[in-house]
């Protein structure tokens, strides 16, 4: 049976109403309005995006500032605040065509004196500035809306330099950017993003409201950047210590999204109809840090014995409450989220749990079972179980762990001085680019000395030809798992839980962000 | 009286004095940072340096312990290094959190405790006294916050009646002041009352055993009379002691059901300040809770002279 012409333009008259209809409902769902509470660990040390690199005030500042670039869906750098920028032939001259009109919450327009005073501040205090400006020559503005950064040497960092979200390159007005010095947290609140500061009770909550002049920009959302919509009328962060309070409160409803969560959760809100769990990805590879600057660990034999030696998918189970959704089996040191920089290299010394290889290099390493210093804390329940584990891993083939267990406090001072431990547990979370891995560097505890190293490490920062960067960055990678200078476990996830009520979240990203977000209640 | 309560006065200057030095030691000298917790884990060496000279910290610990004693006699309590604000708003923020879950918690500790001991004392030996006595053992030996997580599970998550944690002032919205602080509330008296109960029980029975209740019950006087009349005022001064305790406790910051039922009071405050190292912040909580506690036992001592007009303060 055929239908009629008219019969069938009938038809499609309804179906193309149908589809506008469905597109125009689909529009009207991203509605304005409404609060979202958000239930995280505890209060941030700072809302100033320069001073620490603390992951809960990246995650609030990035909603109150902006910096002139900011990460696509493959963490690659996108332009923010600047509209486009131009290299010069040489490669040393980088000039920003900054973006016209853009306000800041106070009223005043954005323009190059705010950006040069924010980012002189953020070169001398964060420590992806610190990298960027120790190679800037000169910094300067050339008009009102353009800012001109001259290079001592070509460098391959500038664009993602200023565009990583942690310790970010916030623009500040520039009163602000030049009240407070680097070294002395900013107490005054005023950025260009899409929501504003309205209120902060220590260890209630943090509001943030739309900040109604905002002026997006036209792209689609694409990761951290693109287009910025703030749908909510008000985000509200709540600080929630307990972990267990966190997850009963999403449940019941008085949080529409918590973060942070314990694995031991994940089954008992799989089965609550009201909301969804999420599995952050990255979050972080476990590690042990090595002493490398004096004591037993300096010596690379025994460092390459410890490598050798543990079984880690037992203990990323174990870590993980058991739940394979939680962790990865992966040796490079830089996670797939971040493709660019993902390796997969073959026959590396990774995961090798092999016993005669460890006796030969104790042997060779001239241990005399000295206890090991290992240095962890029960504050991050996941860095306790695996020190915990891999001292049994580790004793087993012949070593001896004292295990000292602080807390968090007490890790984090010790492991400036050198004498105090022998290794210590942490995380290491997404660098988004080579020159970015701390653990590869001189400054960060454990000290990472090695000339090859550091080397390959000055070379992809000067490297501009991506191709040949990839090259340095495998072997780099190999030479890692040479001379061991950490301990890569596996990658961890996350656990995250958001109200069915919440529409629009990006699951995509590290850390989470509220704009392009809204509620439906 | 007034002679006693002037020369107790008096001795809070050096009991704070001793207590504000040995915090102020003990604080700085166990290991950790302030620095290096703010920061963040990745952070440098150098840029601790800085911030630490930044803040001062780099400097001898007797020359921090004499400026601190310089800006508590003015008055100051210093500048919390987390919180952004000083430490003398930091606490009167928390107090009002503090104060309604004392003052509830022990209500429900009072109303539970007294009424528990009594009634087993009256009836020794019974099944009311076995039942009750049994109840006080569990509110000793049950973790608080083994209680309070079953509770938000039972009552904020499988029945929906409360929620679940939070807090809202009674000046505000009292309604919802109510319903945060019901679990929180009972979660914390249901353990403070059992020590209550406990001494209610034991004080009773020895009141009940003196001459001038046998002398009452002679007389022909009921039950009900003996106990709540002769027994019970005779009773009650050891009982108003561990009340006045209980509630030096609990003003001190009942921690666990602060940071459980996410209540921003002294208790969640000074854990966190411990935690990051917030030096001010610690003293601070501990001058003021120190304080408290010598004011309320001086109000319970100054108690017993109304409870038993025996007692006399020379």
């Amino acid at each position: 049976m055929s239908l009629k012409p008219s019969r069938r333009a009938v038809l499609l008259a309804l179906v193309s109403l149908a589809l506008v209809a469905g597109a125009a409902l689909t529009a009207d769902a991203q509605k304005k309005g409404g609060i979202l509470r958000v239930g995280n660990l505890g209060e941030p040390p700072a809302l100033d995006a320069h001073w620490t690199t603390a992951s809960i005030t990246e995650m609030l500042t990035n909603h109150i500032y902006e910096g002139l670039y900011s990460l696509d869906n493959n963490n690659r750098p996108i332009p923010m605040l600047a509209e486009s920028h131009t290299v010069s032939k040489d490669g040393l001259g980088y000039t920003f065509k900054l973006r016209q009109g853009v306000k800041f919450h106070n009223g005043k327009e954005m323009t190059s004196d705010d950006v040069i005073a924010s980012l002189a501040r953020w070169g001398k205090q964060s420590v992806y500035g610190k990298t960027l400006f120790s190679q800037v020559a000169e910094w300067k503005a050339l008009d009102k809306y353009t800012v001109e950064m001259k290079l001592k040497e070509k460098s391959s960092i500038v664009l993602i330099s200023l565009a990583v979200p942690n310790n970010f390159g916030a623009i500040y007005p520039k009163e602000i950017a030049e009240k407070f010095a680097p070294e002395v947290k900013s107490t005054e609140w005023i950025g260009t993003g899409p929501f504003k500061l309205a209120e902060w009770k220590p260890d209630q909550y943090i509001r943030m409201v739309r900040f109604d002049d905002y002026k997006p920009r036209n792209e689609k959302p694409n990761g951290y950047g693109g287009g910025k919509t703030a749908y909510l009328d008000e985000v509200r962060f709540q600080p929630v210590p307990e972990v267990a309070t966190r997850v009963a409160q999403v449940e019941t409803g008085e949080l529409d999204f918590a973060d942070d969560l314990n694995l031991d959760a994940y089954d008992r809100l799989k089965k609550n109809p009201n909301l969804r769990p999420i599995v952050s990805k990255p979050y972080y590879w476990l590690v042990a840090v090595l002493n490398k600057k004096e004591g037993l660990m300096t010596n690379a034999k025994l460092r390459q014995a410890w490598q050798a030696a543990i079984d880690i998918e037992p203990i990323m189970k174990n870590v993980a409450g058991g739940h394979t959704e939680f962790y990865r089996m992966d040796s490079s040191l830089i996670p797939p989220e971040i493709p660019a920089w993902h390796t997969k290299l073959s026959g590396l010394p990774w995961n090798e749990r092999n016993k005669d290889k460890v006796k030969r290099l104790l042997a060779e390493a001239g241990y005399k079972k000295e206890p090991i210093r290992f240095m962890t804390t029960q504050e991050y329940k996941w860095m306790y179980d695996f020190a915990l584990l891999s001292k049994q891993q580790l004793e087993d083939v012949g070593f001896v762990i004292d295990l000292q267990v602080v807390d968090w406090a007490t890790l984090v001072k010790r492991r400036n001085n050198s004498k105090e431990y022998d290794a210590f547990t942490t995380g290491i979370g997404a660098s988004y680019d080579p020159t970015h891995a701390n653990f590869l560097t001189a400054s960060w505890p454990g000290w990472t000395t090695d000339e090859d190293i550091l080397k390959l490490q000055a070379e992809l920062a000067r490297e501009t030809d991506q191709k040949k960067r990839q090259a340095l960055w495998e072997q780099q990678t190999r030479q890692f798992y040479e001379k061991v200078p950490v301990i890569r476990y596996g990658d961890l996830f996350g656990l995250r839980a958001i109200r069915n009520t919440t529409k629009g979240f990006n699951e995509k990203t590290e850390r989470v962000r509220f704009y392009n977000v809204w509620v439906e209640k | 009286m007034t002679v006693y309560l002037v020369r107790r006065l008096l001795t809070l200057i050096p009991v704070l004095a001793v207590v504000v030095t040995v915090v102020f030691l003990l604080i700085h000298l166990i290991p950790g940072d302030p620095v290096g917790v703010m920061l963040g884990p990745d952070a440098t060496p150098a840029q601790i340096e800085a911030t630490r000279r930044a803040l001062g910290l780099d400097r001898p610990l007797y020359e921090q312990l004499f400026k601190f004693y310089a800006r508590v006699l003015q008055g100051d309590l210093g500048q919390s290094y987390f919180l952004d604000r000083p430490v003398a708003t930091a606490l009167l923020d928390r107090a009002e959190p503090t104060l309604v879950l004392t003052f509830s918690a022990l209500l429900v500790a009072v109303v539970i405790g007294v009424p528990s001991g009594i009634i087993a004392a009256a009836y020794p030996g019974s099944l009311w006294d076995r039942g009750l006595m049994l109840g006080a053992l569990l509110g000793v030996c049950v973790p608080g916050f083994w209680l309070s997580l079953n509770f938000i599970y039972l009552f904020a998550v499988r029945l929906g009646w409360l929620p679940a944690a939070g807090y809202a002032s009674i000046f505000t919205d009292p309604l919802a002041a109510l319903s945060y602080m019901v679990l929180p509330a009972v979660s914390l008296g249901f353990n403070q009352s059992a020590l209550i109960a406990r001494i209610s029980r034991s004080c009773m029975l020895e009141a009940l055993q003196q001459d001038y209740v046998r002398t009452a019950r002679a007389k022909g006087l009921s039950q009900g009379a003996v106990t709540w009349v002769h027994a019970f005022r005779n009773a009650l001064v050891p009982v108003v002691t561990v009340i006045g305790i209980t509630m030096a406790i609990l003003i001190g910051g009942a921690v666990v059901t602060e940071i459980v039922f996410n209540i921003p009071g002294l208790g969640r405050l000074i854990i966190s300040a411990v935690l990051r190292r917030d030096y001010p912040v610690v003293q601070g909580v501990i001058l003021v809770t120190a304080t408290a506690y010598v004011l309320i036992n001086l109000a319970v001592d100054a108690l017993y002279v109304v409870i038993d007009p025996r007692i006399r303060y020379e």
